[in-house]
C-alpha cells in the first residue's frame, strides 16, 4: 500500500492524471483480454445457452436441416426424463463413477508420485514410460481392455482360472450388471494415474525439507509428517488434481460407449450415454439437450461443493 | 519503449480478434472460391454433353458419395473400380468418395449436411433410413426411379426401404439373419453336419453333444450364439428371433406390438440359453464370428456379409462353414428381418439427382453386382434377375439359406428404431445376466419402449 502510494505520488509530481492513468492500464489490460473474451464467448457461453434454450424445445435433426428453428415443448423434455426411469440411475452411476474413480485415482496416483519421489532404484525409468496409458487414445484403451475383460479367450479370464485352480472358468467382466463399472472403472484408471502421479510428484517438490527435517528431529513419525505436512503443503496441486480428474470422469463417454455401450441391462449408463442416446440415438435434440442441462447443473453443485471442501488456507 | 510495447501488444491483439471475428467469413469465402475453380475445371475439361434416357447433362457433374466401405480393406477394391468403371462410362460425371468409420457415418453424414456440405448418396445399413428420411436428407425413390424399375427388386427387400409406407432407398443386396453352423463340431459331436437343426426344440436336442466338445487347445464350445450386446444391430437381430417365433414387436404404424406368445417366448428362450451356458453372454456379433471362426462356436446368427468377418479371422473357415434358414421357434415358422445394404438418394439439384440415379443403375447391373456377391461381399442380390446364380447358389455362405429370404420380412423402420433396439437388448439382458423373471422384465421393457416410440 505505502509502495503504491509513492508510486501515485510520484506521477502526481510528474504532472500526470491519477485516474486517467489508472483508467488507461485498465483499458489496456481489458484490450488484451478481448481474443479470449471473444472465445469464451462465442465457443463457451453461447453454445451453453443455445443448449439450455434447445433443452426446452422440440428440436430434431430435421430442424437443422431445415434450418427451421425449435418448438416450444412445455417442459415435455424434461418429464419425459423423468417419467422414463432413466435419469436418476444415470445420475446415481455417473456419482458411483466419478467417485470411485477419482478417489482411487488419488490413492494410487499419491502412492505412485511418493514412490517415484523416493530414492528408489528404477525410478527414473519408471517415470519416463509411465506416461504411455495416458498418450493412448481413449478408444483406443477401451479397446486393449475389452480384449483383456474378453470372457472366452481375455488375459483376465486366464489369470482368474489359475488364481482360482481351475475353479472360476467363466468370469466376464463387462458381462455382469454388478462388475462391468467397475471394469470401466479399472481402464480409466489405468488411463489416468500416470498424469495424475506426475502431478503429484510435481507438488511434493513444494514440501520443504527444512519443514520435514524439524518434524524428524520432533519426533514425528512418517504418516504423521505425511498428514500434517506432505497433504498441507500439496494442497494446491491436490485441487487443480482433483477437480481435473472430477471433470474428466463427470464427462467419461469413449470409453464407457467402447465398452459396454451403456450395459448390460443399463449398468454403466451415465449421464454422457444417456445423453448421448437421447440426442444421436433417438435423434431427439432437445431431450438430449435436457440431459446435458441437468449434467451441467450436477456439474455446477460438485464443483462448488469442491471448491468449499478445498478451501484455500495459506502455509506458512 | 514501454509505449511502443504498448502499441505492438494492441496491434498484435486488434489483428488476432479481427482474425477470430472474421474466419467465419473468410472459411465461407474460401469454400465458395474453391467450388467456383472446381466448376471452371470441370467446364474447361467437357464440353460435351452426356445424355442418358431421360436427361440431359449440360455440364460435368460430381456425385458426392458418403460411403464408409471405402475405408475398409477388401471392400476398397471394388469402390475405386466401381467408380472408376462409371466414370469411363460416364465421363461427365465424377463420382466423389466421402468417407468416414462405419459407426460414425450416420452421424457424419447429418453433421455434412447440416454444415452446408451436399451428400449425394449414401451407402449404409436398411436402419439407417428413418433417421436420414426424418430429417429430410434423403429422397424417396419413387419420385426418381420409374415403377418399372423398382419392380424388378424383391418386393420384401423394397419393404425394407420404407418409412411410413414411403420407399427412401435402393438395397443393393440383401440378407435376412441366417443360422450359420460349423460342420466339422457336427461331425465330431456325432450328428449328421447335412442337417442342421429346423426348429428351436432340435437345436436344443442337438445343444448338449455340442456343448460336450471341446476345441483342440482345451477351450469351450458354445452350440448356440445369438447376440444380445448393447448395440443397435442386435435390437435387429433379436427382433428376427422374434419373428422366428412367429411373433412381432412393432406394428406397421411403429407402436409396440408385443402382447404375443412369441415375444415371450423369445426371452423365455434366451434364458434358458443362458441358464445352459449354451450362448456367450452379451456379445456382440463380431464376437460370435471370432468364435465361430476360432471353432468354439457351432451355429450362430448373423447377416450373410458376416462371414466376411469370420473368413478374415479363420482364412480355413470356408471349408467348415454352412448356412441353414433361421430356426422355427414357438408357433413360427423361422422368419427372419431383412437386413439390406442399401443406397440412399440425397436432394441436391435435377442433374446431381439424375447423375446418382445412373449410378444407382450402374451399379445394380450384373456385371459390377455379381462379382462383388461371389468374391467379396456375400449376399442376395436385389435384383430378381440376378437371383439364379451359380455362384450364390453355390456359395456354401449362401446356398443353404436361400429359401429363408422368401418368408423374410422387413421390420417397421421408425426414427427412434435405434434406441429402441438398444432398450431390446436391454430386456435380452435382464433375462440372462441379470437373471430376472422374463414377465417382469417384459412389463419394464414396455414402459421405456413405450416412451421411446413417442419420442
Amino acid at each position: 500500500m505505502q509502495n503504491k502510494s509513492i508510486t501515485f505520488g510520484s506521477h502526481k509530481t510528474k504532472g500526470a492524471p491519477f485516474l486517467k492513468r489508472i483508467t488507461k492500464d485498465r483499458l489496456f489490460a481489458l484490450s488484451l483480454l478481448i481474443p479470449s473474451i471473444i472465445v469464451t464467448v462465442m465457443f463457451i457461453l453461447v453454445p451453453v445457452l443455445d443448449s439450455v434454450i434447445r433443452s426446452f424445445q422440440d428440436y430434431r435433426i430435421k430442424n437443422i436441416i431445415a434450418g427451421t428453428p425449435g418448438q416450444w415443448n412445455e417442459f415435455a423434455n424434461y418429464m419425459k426424463l423423468f417419467s422414463n426411469n432413466k435419469l436418476l440411475p444415470s445420475i446415481e452411476t455417473t456419482f458411483i463413477f466419478v467417485g470411485g474413480v477419482v478417489l482411487a485415482q488419488f490413492i494410487l496416483g499419491m502412492a505412485m508420485a511418493l514412490v517415484l519421489n523416493s530414492n528408489l532404484k528404477g525410478a527414473r525409468f519408471i517415470r519416463s514410460i509411465m506416461m504411455a496409458p495416458w498418450i493412448v487414445p481413449t478408444i483406443i484403451s477401451g479397446l486393449i481392455w475389452m480384449w483383456i475383460y474378453q470372457p472366452q479367450y481375455g488375459l483376465l479370464k486366464y489369470v482368474v482360472e489359475i488364481f482360482s485352480f481351475g475353479k472360476i472358468t467363466d468370469f466376464a467382466m463387462l458381462n455382469n450388471p454388478a462388475t462391468a463399472l467397475f471394469g470401466i472403472a479399472i481402464a480409466a484408471l489405468w488411463k489416468q494415474i500416470p498424469l495424475t502421479a506426475l502431478l503429484l510428484v510435481s507438488g511434493l517438490a513444494n514440501v520443504p525439507d527444512e519443514t520435514m527435517e524439524a518434524a524428524r528431529v520432533d519426533g514425528a513419525n512418517s504418516v504423521n509428517r505425511f498428514f500434517h505436512i506432505t497433504i498441507p503443503y500439496m494442497k494446491s496441486i491436490i485441487k487443480v488434481t482433483t477437480s481435473m480428474a472430477i471433470i474428466e470422469n463427470f464427462k467419461q463417454f469413449p470409453l464407457i460407449w467402447t465398452m459396454t455401450g451403456g450395459g448390460p441391462n443399463n449398468s454403466t449408463s451415465t449421464l454422457a450415454i444417456l445423453s448421448y442416446r437421447e440426442a444421436f440415438v433417438s435423434n431427439n435434440l432437445g431431450s438430449g439437450a435436457a440431459v446435458t442441462t441437468v449434467w451441467m447443473l450436477l456439474m455446477v453443485v460438485v464443483v462448488i461443493l469442491f471448491n468449499i471442501i478445498f478451501k484455500e488456507t495459506k502455509m506458512d | 519503449m514501454s509505449k511502443m510495447k504498448k502499441v505492438l501488444s494492441l496491434l498484435l491483439i486488434f489483428a488476432l480478434t479481427v482474425s477470430l471475428v472474421g474466419c467465419g467469413g473468410a472459411q465461407k469465402e474460401e469454400t465458395k472460391t474453391d467450388s467456383a475453380q472446381t466448376d471452371e475445371a470441370q467446364a474447361t475439361n467437357e464440353e460435351t454433353s452426356e445424355t442418358s434416357d431421360n436427361y440431359e447433362f449440360t455440364e460435368p457433374v460430381t456425385i458426392k458419395f458418403a460411403n464408409y466401405a471405402v475405408l475398409e480393406a477388401g471392400y476398397d477394391v471394388f469402390w475405386n473400380n466401381a467408380k472408376k468403371g462409371f466414370e469411363e462410362k460416364y465421363p461427365d460425371i465424377t463420382v466423389e468418395f466421402m468417407t468416414a468409420e462405419y459407426g460414425q457415418m450416420l452421424t457424419q453424414v447429418v453433421t455434412w449436411v447440416g454444415g452446408g456440405e451436399k451428400v449425394d448418396l449414401v451407402f449404409g445399413e436398411a436402419s439407417w433410413l428413418p433417421t436420414l428420411a426424418d430429417a429430410g436428407i434423403i429422397l424417396p425413390v419413387t419420385d426418381t426411379f420409374s415403377e418399372d424399375y423398382l419392380s424388378q427388386i424383391y418386393p420384401s427387400m423394397m419393404d425394407a426401404m420404407k418409412v411410413y409406407g414411403i420407399p427412401y432407398g435402393v438395397p443393393m443386396y440383401a440378407s435376412p439373419f441366417i443360422m450359420f453352423y460349423n460342420k466339422d463340431l457336427f461331425e465330431q459331436a456325432g450328428l449328421d453336419p447335412n442337417s442342421p437343426p429346423t426348429t428351436v426344440d432340435e437345436m436344443m436336442e442337438m445343444a448338449p453333444k455340442l456343448a460336450a466338445l471341446k476345441t483342440a487347445d482345451g477351450n469351450q464350445v458354445y452350440p448356440f450364439g445369438m447376440t444380445t450386446a448393447s448395440v443397435g444391430v442386435s435390437g435387429s437381430c433379436l427382433t428376427s428371433l422374434v419373428y422366428g417365433f412367429g411373433g412381432s414387436v412393432l406394428n406397421a404404424d411403429g407402436q409396440l406390438d408385443i402382447d404375443n406368445a412369441g415375444f415371450t417366448q423369445t426371452f423365455e428362450f434366451l434364458k434358458e440359453l443362458d441358464d445352459k451356458g449354451y450362448n456367450p453372454q452379451v456379445s456382440k456379433l463380431k464376437d460370435l464370428r471370432n468364435l465361430f471362426a476360432l471353432g468354439q462356436l457351432a451355429m450362430y446368427y448373423d447377416q450373410s456379409w458376416g462371414f466376411n468377418g469370420v473368413r478374415s479371422i479363420n482364412p480355413e473357415a470356408a471349408n467348415f462353414v454352412a448356412s441353414a434358414a433361421p430356426l422355427a421357434g414357438g408357433q413360427g415358422t423361422g422368419e427372419s428381418v431383412i437386413q439390406a445394404h442399401t443406397l440412399m438418394m440425397g436432394n441436391n439439384g435435377e442433374a446431381q439427382v439424375e447423375a446418382t440415379k445412373l449410378f444407382i443403375e450402374y451399379l445394380l447391373t450384373e456385371d459390377v453386382l455379381v462379382p462383388y456377391l461371389e468374391n467379396v461381399a456375400p449376399g442376395y442380390p436385389s435384383m430378381m434377375a440376378l437371383s439364379e446364380i451359380q455362384g450364390i447358389k453355390e456359395s456354401p455362405v449362401l446356398s443353404g439359406a436361400l429359401k429363408s429370404l422368401d418368408t423374410a420380412k422387413s421390420a417397421t423402420n421408425i426414427p427412434t428404431i435405434n434406441d429402441f433396439n438398444l432398450e431390446l437388448t436391454a430386456l435380452s439382458q435382464a433375462v440372462t445376466v441379470n437373471d430376472k423373471e422374463v414377465g417382469q422384465s417384459i412389463e419394464e421393457f414396455k414402459k421405456v419402449a413405450e416412451i421411446i416410440l413417442s419420442n
